[in-house]
Formats: C-alpha cells, structure tokens, sequence
C-alpha cells in the first residue's frame, strides 16, 4: 500500500469528524484517523522486499522495527482513548437518552 | 545527581498507586511527604546544575542519544518544574479534607503531576507524545469527575478534539523521523541547518503547530476550554487553567527551539492567532454570567496575550510572554479557586445572584481582589509586569498596542461586573473552618505579589534576563486610571444592559462538528502561510 | 452542501501538499534508525525480535507509560461506570438477549487453545512475534470469551484491580534493577556483553510482567462495561 493512500484514510476521518452529528460516530472517526496515522507510519517504514525484524543466523534486508514499535504503543493508546469516549457516551445516553450532539445540548438548555 | 529527572517523575506516580492501593485514612499525608522530597529534589537538582544546564542531557539505558529516549533540562523546564510542583502543593492544601475520604480523586490527581513533569523533561518527540495522550486521559477523567450530565459531554468534546490534534501532531513526528533518522530534540535542534528547509519540514511544523493549537486552546480551537474548565471542581480548574494548558505554550516553545535554525519565521502568524485568540476571548468573557465561565474564557484572552508575547523575536518580549505564562498561573488559580469556595458556600454560580461576598467572608475576598487586581494588571501586582513588557515590545505598531489596550479594557469591564458580587448585604454565614483552603488562596495571592514586586531576582536566574526598566511611574497609574474607567463606562452603558447581541454570543455554542469544521480551516490557513507564501 | 463542498476542497489541499511531501520526502529518506538496530539489536539486548528489542530495551521508558496509559483507563473507566447519581435512561442489553448454543459449544473449545496460545505468544516475544502486549490482549480475549459461556459470572473488579497495580509497580521496579547492578535507569540489568541466553531472563520476565498488566486491564474495562449499571 501507498503512503498517499493511507493519508486518504486519515482525511475520510476528518471529513467524518466535521459532518456528523453522533457521538458515538465521532468516536469512530478518531479511531479511523488513528489507524490512519498506524498505517501511515507502518507503511512509510516499510519497503519492497523487506523482511519481518526478527534476525535470523543469515543477514537480510529487514524493514524498519522502530516504527512497528511505536505503534504498538499507539495502538494501546488508542484502544484506550475508545474504551473511555465509549463509556462516556454511555453515560450520556444514561443523562439525556440521546446521543446526537445537538440534541444533547438543547436537552441540557432545556434542564438549566 | 544526573539521574534525579528520573525521580521526579516516578516518585508521584509510585505515590499514587500506593494511595490507590491502601486507601489508608492518612494517605493525604504520605502525599504530602512525596511532595515535600520532591521539592527538596528539583531544588538540589537545580543548584547542582546551575548555570551548567547543557550537561543534564541523561539518555536512558546509555544508548546512543539518537536511539534512545532522553530526557534534558535547561533554566526555562526548571522554571516550569517550581511552578507545577508549587501549584500542586496549593491544590493539595486546598483539596486537604476531600482528599481523605476520596481516595480515587488523589490517586488521579498525583498521578497527573508525574506525568506533567515528564512531559516538561522530556527530550524524546514520541514520549512527548505518549505523555501529552496521558495528559489528556488523565484530564478527560478529572473532568468527568462529578458525574454531571455538562461535564459528560464537557469531557468528551474535550477528548475527542484534542486527541484528533495530537494525532496530527503524531504525523509530523513520524515525518521528522523519516527525514532525519531521528526523534531526539537536542540533536534535531543543534543538526538542523537552513538546507533542511524543504517541503517535508514544513508540513511536519504545520502539523506540529496544528497539535499544540488545539493543547494550548488558541483560537479557532479553544471552544473545548470554558466547557471543561466549568464544568470541572474548582480545584481541577484551577490546575487546568494554571497549569495543564501551559503545557501546550511550553511545547510552543520546545518545538520552536527545534526549528530555530531552519529559519520559519513564525511570528507574525502567531501574533494574530494570539491576538484573535485575546478578542475573541475577551469577547465570550463579557457576555457570561457565570462566574466559572466568566474565568474559563478569560484564560483564552491571556493565552492570547501569552502568545502575543511568544511570538516576538525580541528575547526581551519573548520572556515576557513566559513571565505572563507564570503571573497567569498563580491569579488564574487564586481566582478559581476563591471562585470556588464561593460558590461552595453560596451554591450558585450566578455572578447577578451572589452578593454580600465581603461582607460574609473577608478573608476569601481580600484574596479574590488581589486576584482580580493582577489580572487587570494594577501597578505593583504580577499582571502588571508581563502586560507592561509586552506592551512596551509592540509598542512600535500602533495597531498592535491598540489591540492589547483594547483586550486590557475588556479584561477590566468583565472584572468590574464579577466585582459586584462584593456589595450587598450579608446574606450568608461562613465561619472559616477549613483553614488548608485558605493557606492554599494565600500561597498563591502571595505568588502575586511577591512576582509582582521582585520580578528581577526571578527572571535574571531563570531566564537571564534583566528588566532594568522601571515600569512603575506616574505614567502606569494613569494607564491603569483610564483603562479601569472606561471599562467602567463599558460596563455601565453597554454591558449591564444586556442587549441583544451579548445576549447571542452568550448562547452561541459551536457544536463538534464545526469546531472540527473550523480546525481544518485552521490547518488550511497555516499551510497557505508558512507553505506557499 | 456547499459547507460539504468547501470542506472536501480542503481536504483536497492538505491531500496535495502531503502527495507533493511524500514525492519529496523520498529523495530525503535517512534509514540511520533501521541500519542501526541491524546491526547492533541483537548485541546490545540479546533480542533476536527487534520490535521486542526496543520495547523492551531502548524505549523501554515509553513503555512504562504506555502501562500506565493502560492503568489509569482502568480507574478512569471503573469510577466513571458507577453510578450514585438518578440516570433514568438506563438499559442493559445483556438481560434481553441469550448466547446461541452453538457459540457456547464452540467457545468451551476454543478458549483453552486461546489462553495456551497467548502465553505462548508472551514467553516467546523475544525470539518470534510477539510480546507482552500482544500476548496480554489475546489471553485477555480468552478470558472474555467465559462470559459469553456463562453470562451470570460474577467477578471480583476490586482483586484484579489491585493485583494490577501491584504488577505494575512490579515493573517499575524490575525496569530499574538495571540502575542498581549497572548503574543505567530501564534497561537490562545484566550488562549488554554477557550471553545472550542470560539476557532473555530479563526480557522474558518483563514480557511475562506486562503481559498479565495487559489481560488484567482489558478484563478489567471489559467488565466494567459489561455490568454497566448495575
């Protein structure tokens, strides 16, 4: 895959992100951006012909470790940015019954 | 000695778990003694090293220092230490009671001072990332804290807008990393020469700067602020709006430092986002009514003169900046949290329903007025000094001055309406029994005036340089005369009348989706900037 | 529609600088970071899996707080799902709906080879893929899938807490071992010329360390989620 390509990834997250009006899609958004951003970054890392970074006795061309490993920790990152959003937006439905931002805000307007 | 950053970043997060673990009734105590070896540690540190700050560079492992990660220090990251670990001392004495029952409140609340001391060390771009995400977790979950349906949603709009930016902050890592080989900030800033300046570099700068914009609330993206900052405890915001914001201008700074050489000649931009930001802030400010939001959107207004500040060439001007990012600090959090023991006591956040504060409690007041005092910068208090450097930095454009001396106006009207909660009979009965809170509004009324009136000692040590201007003359209280009076026609005429139009930018809310809306428009304009022009 | 329009031309813009970019970028590639770990990964770490390599060695650092990331979502995620507060929009799907009987057959199968797999998946990060957080992620599947076997099991939130944290400090302090025998914060604490076999001691501790932290945690939010409200 093509580094260009994974950018595309990254903006349909941010054209998601400025057009809907769900909370809980927005979440989806942020992860699309982030397995963008994991993407990119694997791929830019990574070249025709590599092999995985395992040595072996014999020397071969291996693609870039550091990138892999980072985004491990991306990924955790990640995980647990969308497991906190989510349990938010449970508790939101719990509060106002509803998930849209607008109507959130107009119930919240409503109460005070 | 070398390896005491290591400690100050471990001792709080080992001390929180450890309060997690035993919820034991004295464990505000044990904290307490963390905090006090912690400040004894950065003072050593600090000594020690004085003057000698290059050889703080300390690579963890002992690896070569373009692999591993590194963490360094140098008079501007120490500065920015005494300040957190004085605001968290505050914070403790002022959450003192509550923190013996609430154990999960503690553990956060520790655990967040380790991580922010990390992410002022550190030297390493992707643990500046992996800490500026611990931030925000961290914060998202002291934001929800009181389980309110606002401050729900006030913390998911605030985790999701800020980790879309620091995801494009993650972007222009990983485009340095492939350019140079290398994330390490000292050996990019010393290896990075005019040549470098190509296409790749910039777009990493703008998605950087897009990162920290979002961290540090700058204009277009600063609709997250108020609506976390007011929905928090008192005493969260007084450590968000403080602290935890500075360290978006601190990495302001720290990724300028690494582009210095390359030459991108960033000031002017910034001087009109900061200056936006100052407007657009004041703006918000003086249509509210409640008190918090009233102080939420007054940190977006000095954030913008903070950056008014940064964004000069001029040393001078630029420490200016820094000094105000300190002076902000220390009234921002008096004023929260003298906010917040009001409103505890009166149990509304009205500004037009409380009255009799000075006459219920004089103490809290006398506080809240110093407070007040600094921030509309009053000659010998600390706002007074870092708004007069950076006047007299842009004094030589007269659109620029007028622009402060217009924020400055603003920033006195909404203080001369919160003012009025002062007046009135005694309507409510505070005996002070809690005196941890007030030691902490006397810690940091104390901050203002002593940086008010001894700046020199401090700015010469930290940042070397010497103010030898004397900015106290008849001249300065004739400023101060005339901006406090015509804040007061302001207020008079046009404010307490509460006409239409405030009354529109008072419910104008902007929903998620424009403020994403907005950020893109934001990128967009940088790249046109610093790309094509 | 023209706001849609207008964002899409945006859009557009960043993706032209970023092509232009990446067309650039490809004459500045510096592979020092790559060159590097070929040929000094498995020296310094006695690693044969570089990704292990650096997370555990060289970013070591970074992986600490990664943990930590991982424990304070944990707390976060635990103190947010209780509730003291009147929510009246509170449902619970788990009540309505039964698990087909053939999931439950294939589940009580699968979930032994799941748990045998992931630790094997742990012990092994230093010589093949893998590693603690992958590892740690699989078995915590494992576990998972208990409860679509058995959806009335009642867990102890407040044990595996705890053991959580204590793991973690148990890898604060097996991190900094290394400053005490050779005086460098988070590395190994055997020094980098000895045999690699002594090495692996290390690395699979650590592996075994982070993995548990890992399945404990995820459990932990899963749970949390799970009984939501009740």
């Amino acid at each position: 895959m093509n580094p260009i390509l994974t950018f595309i990834v990254i903006l349909i997250g941010f054209y998601g992100l400025s057009t809907s009006d769900n909370i809980i899609k927005s979440v989806f958004c942020v992860t699309i951006i982030e397995s963008g951003v994991i993407l990119l970054f694997l791929n830019l890392g990574n070249f025709e012909g590599g092999a995985i970074p395992i040595l072996n006795d014999h020397l071969v061309d291996i693609v870039d470790p550091l990138p892999q490993a980072l985004m491990i920790t991306t990924i955790v990152i990640g995980s647990t940015v969308t497991a906190l959003s989510l349990m938010l937006c449970i508790k939101i439905f719990h509060h106002y019954g509803t998930v849209e931002w607008a109507e959130v805000l107009r119930r919240e307007d409503v109460k005070s | 000695m070398i390896n005491i950053p290591i400690l100050l970043i471990f001792l709080p997060v080992v001390t929180s778990i450890l309060v997690y673990l035993f919820k034991w009734k004295h464990m505000n105590i044990v904290v307490l003694g963390s905090q006090l070896i912690l400040t004894i540690l950065a003072a050593i540190y600090f000594g020690h090293f004085y003057g000698q700050f290059e050889h703080t560079h300390l690579v963890l492992g002992g690896w070569d220092h373009r692999i591993g990660i590194s963490l360094a220090n140098d008079e501007l990251s120490m500065s920015f230490i005494f300040l957190s670990i004085f605001t968290w001392w505050m914070v403790l004495a002022y959450t003192f009671k509550y923190g013996k029952t609430d154990h999960t409140f503690l553990f956060f609340l520790v655990f967040l001072q380790g991580v922010f001391l990390g992410l002022l060390q550190s030297n390493d771009l992707f643990n500046l990332f992996v800490f500026l995400e611990l931030t925000t977790i961290i914060v998202t979950i002291l934001i929800a804290y009181k389980k309110r349906g606002e401050s729900f949603r006030a913390a998911i709009y605030y985790i999701l807008l800020n980790t879309s930016g620091v995801l494009l902050f993650l972007i222009g890592i990983i485009l340095i990393y492939f350019t140079f080989g290398t994330i390490n900030i000292v050996y990019l800033h010393e290896t990075l020469t005019p040549g470098d300046d190509t296409m790749v570099l910039r777009l990493s700068y703008i998605l950087l700067m897009a990162g920290i914009s979002v961290k540090s609330a700058l204009f277009p993206v600063f609709t997250w602020l108020p609506k976390a900052h007011g929905a928090a405890q008192s005493a969260i915001s007084a450590l968000l709006s403080g602290l935890v914001v500075k360290g978006g201008i601190y990495l302001f700074f720290r990724m300028n430092f690494l582009y210095d050489n390359v030459g991108i000649h960033y000031g002017d931009f910034f001087y009109w986002v900061g200056a936006l930001t100052a407007v657009v802030g004041v703006m918000f400010a003086l249509s509210q009514k409640d008190i918090k939001q009233i102080l939420a959107f007054h940190t977006v207004s000095q954030i913008g003169i903070i950056m008014m500040g940064l964004s000069s060439s001029d040393a001078n001007t630029f420490y200016g900046g820094v000094l105000h990012t300190f002076n902000h600090a220390f009234f921002k959090s008096l004023l929260f949290l003298g906010a917040g023991v009001i409103i505890q006591v009166y149990r509304t956040k009205k500004v037009t329903e409380i009255r009799g504060v000075m006459r219920s409690m004089p103490v809290v007041s006398v506080f809240m007025i110093i407070g007040m005092l600094s921030i509309t910068g009053a000659p010998f208090f600390n706002g007074f000094i870092s708004k007069s450097i950076i006047k007299y930095g842009i004094e030589d454009s007269t659109i620029r001055y007028w622009i402060l001396f217009a924020v400055n106006i603003g920033t006195a009207t909404s203080f001369i309406k919160m003012s009025q909660i002062f007046f009135g009979p005694r309507t409510v009965s505070y005996p002070i029994k809690n005196m941890a809170q007030n030691f902490a509004l006397f810690g940091f009324a104390l901050g203002c005036i002593t940086l008010g009136n001894f700046y020199i000692p401090f700015t010469e040590s930290f940042f070397g340089i010497a103010y030898d201007q004397e900015f106290i003359h008849v001249g300065a209280f004739i400023d101060y005369a005339v901006t406090l009076g015509l804040g007061f026609m302001l207020y008079h005429f046009v404010i307490s009348k509460d006409y239409k139009p405030i009354q529109n930018i008072r419910n104008f809310k902007l929903s998620f989706e424009s403020a994403n809306y907005v950020f893109i428009i934001y990128i967009v304009v940088m790249v046109t900037y610093f790309i094509w022009l | 529609m023209s706001r849609r329009l207008f964002l899409i031309a945006m859009l557009g813009v960043l993706f032209v600088v970023f092509t232009l970019s990446m067309i650039e970028l490809e004459s500045l590639y510096n592979n020092y970071g790559m060159r590097y770990f070929l040929n000094e990964g498995f020296d310094d770490t006695g690693s044969r899996n570089l990704v292990t390599a650096i997370l555990l060695d060289y970013r070591l650092f970074d992986s600490l707080f990664e943990a930590g990331i991982l424990l304070i979502a944990v707390s976060g995620v635990i103190w947010i799902s209780k509730h003291d507060v009147e929510e009246k929009n509170a449902q619970f799907m788990l009540d309505k709906y039964k698990t087909p009987d053939l999931f439950v057959t294939f589940s009580r199968l699968v979930y032994p080879l799941m748990l045998a797999f992931g630790f094997y998946v742990i012990i092994n990060g230093h010589v093949s893929p893998g590693g603690g957080f992958q590892g740690g992620a699989i078995v915590a599947t494992a576990i998972l899938i208990l409860y679509y076997i058995d959806g009335n099991k009642e867990t102890n939130i407040g044990l595996i807490v705890t053991i959580e944290k204590i793991i973690y400090l148990l890898i604060i302090l097996l991190a900094s071992l290394s400053f005490f025998t050779r005086g460098e914060f988070f590395t190994n604490f055997f020094v980098p010329s000895a045999n690699p076999d002594l090495k692996a001691i290390y690395l699979v501790l650590l592996n075994v360390f982070i993995g548990f932290k890992v399945a404990l945690g995820l459990w932990t939010i899963f749970t949390a989620f799970l009984k939501e409200g009740r």
